[in-house]
């Protein structure tokens, strides 16, 4: 996968830069508003990871504007250190997919990039998600293991749609509180993990393959690999 | 000084002046105007009377008439004069042909000097045939002082009013002045730094005191944004360094003694972890901040607070049953306000979170929200775990307070906080009640259109509060 990061913090753009290697994919890197444009319009990039201000004459928001303009549907990570929800709503108004805080954990923003590329390749027009022998059907709302049918409630079904489209991708906290109930603060407590362990108990039994895994300092996946 | 109170006196003054002459003038007209034709006409009524006598006998028999008549009157009152071509008088009550008379018959004024008195007086010629003239006139000049009494009255009319204008601008105006003062004294306090000092307003005064009160409002604010950015820098200074300090020695420590690489890995996790922790309190000090302002009430939408709490509790509701904690949720079905669903969701959810961690286990929690008789909208959650004392609780919603019970258990003390500043930004507060046993901590938020307006800002009702750390 290639991606573009426009990010003039040297320091972070290291520590991004080696992340995204290490975890198998080739990025660009841009220091300035002007060599970002100009990169994010001339390259086929698979996602975008942005700053919000940059130097150059040209702010990440100026960018996405111009890149939108221009008819460019590449999916943008915007990275900010301006945290309020205003902030976050103007971002993803000027034409941003999504929005990080700075300080993020690593996971965090590979989790979100991945889920961007997701997003990207579509997923319209489908009514069943399968993932092994999980399967459920989106218009009847069930869900079924094999041949044993799941009970959920409205909001685990969701949670487990939510997981099921971003299959095989690691899944953060935060991105579950953002997608599934639309809560954009921390509660500070673990409560999302224990929504996630009451829906592990129903779709992974004892005698079962477990789908639902625990990724240590980044969140979950679902996924029927090894 | 020039003061806004005289230059006020003298226009009203003015305006009382042109609001007289505009009253005195058409009453002025119609009475000069009346009182001449009707002398006229009477003047005019006498010389056809004397010009038939004149037709009937002749000119020797006209003469008499007027001899009688004026052996007969009182001589003021009618001037007649019979005078042959040559103008010479032949009967009458004047001396002589006054020199300034025209040849054509009519009506004249004029000024002539009678027994010594200078008069005015209207005459009207009549030219009778064989060349005699007859005079039949009035003596005006008596009615002159009736139009001097009429001018003195108006005149003093004028200066009355202006006397009792100027009386009363002094008046107002040293009762205003005084008033000023009071407020230029207080506000000269407040300059030096004294920020609780109030401009005396007495309610439903005059639009000075109107004018105090909001004044003394945006002092309120003024002093809570104040009082906000102090206590932000405070907790600042006060409660990030603590953990900042244990980074840097942490690090420190790691850079001394220098460990073998196992150890070294779980000092950088646990460095990475405490750096989310300053970071969480970093940001939970920012968005109070950020609500003491008042700024984020760009996010206000008319939103149903009922559903808003059912899915906090759907929320916290697996957690609750991980603590074998029951939690209710009590709905009287939908409830609009105006607000901000995002903040009020974590308010509920803060304190949902805060009760669950006390209400211990086999505990239960109960969430309700009712629609009050005046409009208010009443969010609860109670507790029947051990509450707090009441000598903490004015101090449990202060920013990182945490309970003497609490001290064990994580968090950073700021969620309370929260729950007030998300309460007052709905113009609305949160209260601390006794549940017996337990905690019951309510917000009240006003009715919708009132908290579209503005939140009210008043300092009176600071939340009682709890021991409890949340976040």
């Amino acid at each position: 996968m290639k991606l573009l990061l426009v990010e003039d913090n040297e320091r972070v753009s290291q520590f991004v830069l080696k992340g995204l290697a290490e975890a198998g994919h080739t990025a660009d890197h841009a220091d300035n508003g002007r060599d970002g444009l100009f990169l994010a319009a001339s390259e086929p990039y698979d996602v975008i990871v942005m700053d919000r201000m940059l130097p150059g004459g040209i702010d990440g928001l100026g960018i996405i504007a111009a890149l939108r303009k221009a008819g460019k549907q590449t999916p943008i990570l915007i990275l900010s250190a301006l945290s309020d929800v205003d902030e976050r709503i103007r971002g993803l108004k000027s034409g941003g997919d999504d929005y990080l805080t700075k300080p993020f954990a690593f996971g965090e923003l590979l989790a979100r990039v991945d889920a961007l590329t997701r997003r990207s390749q579509g997923s319209s027009g489908v009514t069943t998600l399968e993932v092994g022998d999980l399967r459920i059907d989106l218009l009847s709302r069930r869900a079924m293991r094999a041949t044993r049918t799941i009970t959920l409630q409205p909001r685990e079904f969701k949670l487990l749609e939510y997981l099921m489209r971003h299959a095989d991708q690691v899944v953060t906290r935060t991105m579950l509180l953002e997608n599934v109930w639309d809560y954009h603060f921390d509660p500070q407590t673990n409560v999302v993990d224990v929504h996630v362990s009451k829906l592990r108990q129903k779709i992974d039994t004892a005698t079962e393959r477990p789908l639902l895994r625990t990724v240590r300092n980044a969140g979950y996946m679902l996924t029927a690999q090894d | 000084m020039r003061s806004s109170a005289y230059t006020l006196a003298a226009s009203y003054i003015g305006l009382a002046i042109v609001a007289l002459a505009l009253f005195a003038a058409p009453l002025w007209y119609a009475w000069q105007v009346t009182i001449n034709d009707n002398r006229a006409e009477v003047l005019q009524q006498d010389s056809t009377r004397l010009s038939a006598v004149f037709e009937r006998s002749g000119i020797a028999g006209l003469s008499d008439f007027i001899r009688e008549r004026v052996g007969l009157q009182i001589v003021e009152e009618r001037m007649l004069l019979l005078v042959d071509p040559q103008l010479q008088p032949l009967a009458g009550n004047l001396p002589a042909w006054p020199a300034d008379i025209p040849a054509a018959a009519g009506t004249y004024t004029i000024k002539s000097r009678l027994n010594g008195k200078s008069a005015q007086l209207v005459l009207v010629r009549t030219n009778l045939p064989g060349g005699y003239s007859l005079l039949v006139g009035r003596d005006v000049s008596r009615f002159q002082p009736l139009a001097h009494r009429f001018w003195y009255g108006l005149a003093a009319a004028v200066g009355i009013l202006s006397l009792v204008g100027v009386l009363g601008a002094i008046l107002i105006r040293r009762a205003i002045l005084s008033r000023i003062q009071t407020i230029r004294q207080t506000a000269m306090a407040i300059v030096q730094g004294d920020l609780s000092r109030r401009l005396p307003a007495q309610r439903g005064g005059d639009e000075l005191d109107t004018l105090s009160g909001t004044i003394n409002r945006m002092l309120e604010q003024i002093e809570q944004l104040f009082r906000g950015v102090r206590s932000v820098s405070d907790s600042i200074a006060h409660d990030l360094r603590t953990p900042l300090a244990e980074l840097r020695s942490r690090l420190e420590e790691l850079s001394l003694t220098r460990p073998g690489p196992e150890r070294t890995f779980e000092e950088i996790d646990a460095a990475v972890s405490d750096v989310d922790h300053v970071m969480r309190i970093f940001n939970a000090l920012l968005r109070l901040a950020e609500m003491d302002t008042g700024l984020r009430r760009s996010g206000f939408v008319e939103t149903d607070v009922a559903g808003t709490l059912a899915e906090a509790v759907e929320f916290y509701l697996p957690a609750a049953e991980l603590k074998e904690v029951q939690l209710v949720y009590r709905d009287h079905g939908p409830l609009c306000i105006a607000g901000d669903p995002l903040l009020l969701a974590q308010a509920i959810g803060n304190l949902i979170d805060n009760a669950l961690k006390y209400a211990g286990e086999q505990g239960t929690v109960t969430v309700g929200c009712e629609r009050l008789a005046d409009g208010t909208a009443l969010l609860s959650v109670s507790d029947n775990g051990p509450g707090i004392p009441d000598d903490e609780k004015p101090k449990a919603a202060e920013r990182f307070y945490r309970g003497e019970a609490s001290r064990v258990s994580p968090g950073v003390g700021l969620g309370l906080s929260l729950v007030q500043a998300v309460a007052k930004l709905h113009g609305g507060q949160l209260e601390l009640l006794d549940n017996r046993p337990g905690l019951r901590a309510q917000m009240r938020i006003p009715a919708l259109a009132v908290s579209l307006a503005a939140p009210s800002l008043s300092s009176d009702a600071l939340p009682r509060a709890t021991a409890a750390a949340m976040l």
